[in-house]
């Protein structure tokens, strides 16, 4: 069976001479979930950039991503932009329609589907993220919360069979990470997650990666990369709280 | 803060006015705006009747005046000073009240509809009559991002003050025109990231 997410020695750099990328390869089985982790600036961003082609400008380079098994090329780009949901950091950046409802429904609409259709999915991914009752309502007047909905909102409305998230939980409070993690589990698709957050990877992810200066430093079990003191402080991370206070032989819940 | 600059009232107002379609809406005010520009100074007719049929517009939207002169004030500094020198110019004199009349009727007929009708609802009817989709999104687009913009440039603007410690006025342009720079650096690199997200969900 293809991977997921095949990554064959990803290198790249930005205009400025930035060295972003650097040999970086990985494969991510349909169904994974896995956590991608490192500090600011490691390039897990510019990693995610590339899943759905948004990265490098120009695609025609050597298959070093792969989607279900197919290059992303400049020909199949629309086909890769429907498989790989993108949720970004921003949720600002994300939601540019004046209502939630027109925003959720770009995506179907750009992938050419009728009316009905959109529609039906638009009410269909607003009432998985608890959000049916708002679509009429303008985007900029949306929590910060909605609006992380609204986005991933969004996104499931084009149905994808990835789903790649940057920082899904920063600037959420302690509530609206618990409903936005509620939601994350109950999505089927194969995801990536991007994030600061250790606790959502323990709780979501079974396996992490963690990357530091734009290469892979280590790729392994959720529970032992982050049970690995040494590792996680030499890569601007810490072992997180829920891990300390497990019984060692316990299963995690 | 931003709302209270650039935002509509009708987030929190229910009217008949309000429940009117827009189509309807959009249709009378264009009326009413071609009408006042091309009347002639004499058809004072023209201008009372437009001006009572806003007077009862006003009322049953439910918008309070105060809020209407308020955004007036705040529209009106441009049109008011081509009143003034209409108004010192030997050949032009007496034609200011025209100006100034003119002028106070069609923002007024503009200010009444975007705060009774949704701003989506506005777009919805431009589809309709086939303006380019281009244009749409760019109007769109610059609605959304201007309420975005304007809180970046106060979350800067305060960022600013608490760090200022001193009066002087020309400290004062300085940091209003680094701001000023750096909003426009901040706005061309969301850009690109809208560009992207946009791109990410198939656009085209």
């Amino acid at each position: 069976m293809n991977a997921a997410i095949q990554i064959t020695n990803l290198s790249y750099r930005y205009h400025d001479g930035t060295e972003a990328l650097r040999g970086v390869s990985f494969g991510i089985a349909p169904g994974e979930c896995v956590g991608l982790l490192g500090p600011n600036g490691s390039g897990k961003s510019t990693l995610l950039l590339h899943l759905n082609g948004i990265l490098p400008e120009k695609l025609d380079y050597n298959g070093a991503v792969q989607i279900l098994g197919q290059p992303v090329t400049a020909d199949n780009i629309e086909t890769i932009r429907r498989q790989v949901g993108l949720v970004f950091q921003d949720p600002d950046d994300q939601l540019f329609c004046p209502t939630v409802e027109e925003d959720v429904a770009f995506g179907p609409q750009q992938s050419g589907l009728s009316e009905a259709e959109t529609k039906a999915r638009v009410e269909r991914a607003l009432a998985q993220v608890g959000l049916a009752e708002h679509g009429r309502r303008a985007t900029h007047h949306l929590s910060h919360g909605e609006k992380r909905r609204a986005c991933l909102a969004g996104v499931l409305a084009c149905e994808p069979t990835v789903l790649v998230l940057d920082e899904p939980t920063s600037d959420l409070d302690p509530r609206g990470r618990r409903e936005f993690k509620a939601l994350l589990r109950q999505i089927a698709a194969t995801k990536l997650i991007a994030t600061h957050d250790l606790e959502l990877v323990v709780e979501l992810c079974s396996r992490a990666i963690i990357l530091d200066r734009g290469s892979v430093v280590a790729d392994g079990p959720v529970v032992e990369l982050l049970n690995d003191e040494e590792l996680m402080l030499a890569h601007g991370l810490e072992r997180p709280h829920i891990l300390r206070h497990r019984h060692p032989h316990g299963e995690h819940q | 803060m931003i709302d209270h600059w650039v935002g509509h009232h009708h987030s929190r107002l229910e009217s008949p006015m309000f429940r009117l379609p827009a189509a309807l809406k959009l249709g009378a005010a264009l009326v009413i705006i071609v009408g006042t520009v091309v009347a002639r100074p004499w058809w004072v007719g023209w201008f009372v009747g437009a001006a009572l049929l806003l007077a009862v517009t006003v009322v049953l939207s439910r918008i309070p005046p105060l809020f209407l002169l308020k955004r007036l004030a705040w529209l009106s500094p441009l049109v008011l000073s081509v009143a003034l020198v209409n108004a010192v110019q030997p050949a032009a004199r007496g034609s200011w009240v025209v100006v100034a009349v003119k002028s106070t009727i069609c923002l007024l007929t503009v200010t009444v509809v975007a705060n009774t009708t949704p701003f989506s609802k506005i777009l919805r009817v431009l589809r309709r009559i086939r303006v380019p989709d281009l244009l749409i999104t760019t109007i769109a687009l610059m609605h959304r991002y201007l309420f975005v913009l304007a809180e970046e440039a106060e979350r800067m603007r305060r960022a600013r003050a608490s760090r200022t410690f001193t009066r002087r006025r020309r400290a004062r342009w300085q940091t209003l025109s680094t701001v000023v720079g750096q909003l426009f650096v901040r706005a061309s690199e969301r850009a690109e990231r809208i560009y992207d997200a946009m791109c990410a969900r198939g656009w085209k």
